[in-house]
């Protein structure tokens, strides 16, 4: 029960200041016609409770299972079997992301169907995919992340010099967004899981930077996106 | 009144079923392969997955009726005023109490205390990051208003971020990229995006596809530089200390 009440404040503290200023704003500055707003507030109560149930439902059901999945996985000890699953939890993970999938139809959207939703959320899955891969080959062979860091942001720099300039900023905000509600719990369990295997308790501090390195993925795969569809 | 509440809900429940389907194929892959769990675990995962279904469902529906299309109306009305200057100030209100509130930060924030070793209070990284975000929306207004383009901001931004990476903590890194994150909380890449796209399209020779996103990629910086900043201050403090011999056994802190 505690947890749902946390749960609970979470979700209203995240959500209840920008309702605020903007309901300051509709009555200072803006007036948008009555129905726009009551549609609105509409939307912010589902979100609210949508997040809620969301948020039980992944502590209940999906992160006990990514903690559980992160130690079954290094006990195979095969450092295949590790890489390959961290890629996939990694990409299936993302497909679920809620904040991925607003923004992808939020693009979809604006680019008039020209980028559709589907193609970017794979671009973005593949994106996280790897550098969850990639994270957990840090953790195995002790690789410092500034350099996984200063590597992969100089990828980007470079790929976007051929990369149309509308994809750029898109690729940017998906790098952002991946690291939503579900991904950043879901990666640290499986991240912390297994550093803790492989080198005892002094490894929990490997489990930072995972999420760092989550985000680099989508900026570059949506990157290449453009330099595809460019 | 008009209200459209549920319209396209079961294409949305369509699209989350989707959504979720490859991660409970893995799971079932997972659980006959290695963990074989017991009924009772298996019951909580299922239980799980429905909540995160209505969830996810009733999420996305009220961003499609509610967040996104009066994002997009408030920032037309926005970009349409004559006195445009005011967008700036409000970018800085909206990312202030975004971050302010958000519960992400409050965990790293409590987190960057603890490795410190309580030298970062939690009310000063709060500020700090609070402070740089508001900058960033900002700034992504100033952006959206001229024209500039994304690079002016971002290439300095990250050049910046990696020259102070020599300087700080090993430790500051890692918080500090994860928590360029953790700062889009689900307001900020809902409903400011599609505000920013709103006013974009409303401010002539902008485009809303190349003016309109970015805004997250700011929001992502600012706390990457600030946390980075603290941790140079707090190194520099760790020094002195050693050298003064106050603290040396403190000093594995700054091992790089």
């Amino acid at each position: 029960m505690d947890n749902i009440n946390e749960t609970v404040l979470e979700v209203l503290y995240s959500i209840l200041p920008i309702t605020v200023v903007i309901t300051v704003l509709q009555f200072t500055i803006i007036w948008l016609p009555a129905e726009a707003f009551v549609q609105f507030l509409i939307g912010v109560l589902f979100v609210g409770i949508g997040l809620i149930l969301f948020l039980i439902g992944v502590n209940v059901g999906l992160l006990p299972v990514g903690e559980m999945v992160g130690s079954a996985l290094t006990k195979t000890k095969k450092l295949w079997v590790i890489i390959l699953f961290g890629f996939l939890l990694g990409a299936v993970v993302t497909i679920a992301e809620p904040d991925v999938r607003v923004l992808s139809s939020q693009i979809d959207d604006v680019s008039g169907g020209a980028i559709p939703q589907s193609t970017l959320i794979l671009a973005v899955a593949l994106g996280v995919g790897i550098f969850v891969g990639l994270a957990m080959l840090r953790i195995i062979f002790k690789i410092r992340i500034v350099y996984l860091l200063a590597g992969g942001y100089g990828l980007i720099f470079l790929i976007a010099a051929f990369t149309p300039s509308h994809f750029v900023p898109i690729s940017f905000d998906a790098g952002g967004v991946t690291t939503g509600p579900l991904t950043v719990p879901f990666v640290l369990a499986l991240g912390v899981g297994v550093a803790t295997v492989i080198r005892g308790k002094s490894a929990s501090s490997d489990g930072f930077g995972l999420v760092g390195l989550a985000s680099i993925g989508p900026i570059l795969s949506v990157l290449i996106l453009g330099v595809i569809y460019g | 009144m008009n209200l459209h509440i549920f319209e396209g809900f079961g294409q949305t429940m369509q699209e989350v079923a989707i959504a979720l389907l490859p991660l409970a194929i893995l799971f079932a892959i997972f659980h006959f392969i290695f963990l074989k769990l017991p009924i009772r675990k298996l019951l909580d995962i299922v239980i799980g997955f429905v909540l995160a279904f209505a969830g996810l469902s009733l999420f996305l529906q009220g961003v499609h009726i509610g967040f996104m299309p009066f994002g997009e109306q408030m920032g037309s009305v926005l970009g349409g005023l004559s006195y445009r200057w005011v967008l700036i100030p409000i970018g800085f209100v909206i990312g202030f109490f975004a971050i302010y509130a958000e519960p992400a930060v409050a965990v790293m924030v409590e987190q960057a205390e603890k490795v410190s070793g309580g030298y970062i209070p939690e009310k000063l990284l709060l500020y700090t990051l609070s402070i740089g975000v508001g900058i960033s929306v900002s700034l992504s207004m100033v952006r959206l208003i001229y024209g500039f383009s994304l690079w002016y901001f971002i290439i300095p931004g990250y050049i910046i971020a990696f020259i102070m990476i020599r300087y700080a903590p090993k430790t500051f890194t890692s918080i500090a990229f994860d928590s360029g994150g953790v700062s889009t909380g689900p307001m900020t890449a809902t409903f400011v995006l599609a505000m920013f796209t709103g006013i974009a399209s409303q401010i002539e020779g902008r485009d809303p596809l190349l003016d309109g996103f970015g805004m997250v990629a700011m929001v992502a910086l600012a706390p990457i530089l600030s946390v980075l900043t603290l941790g140079i201050l707090f190194s520099r403090k760790e020094k002195s200390q050693y050298a003064s011999g106050a603290s040396g056994a403190k000093a594995h802190y700054h091992d790089r």
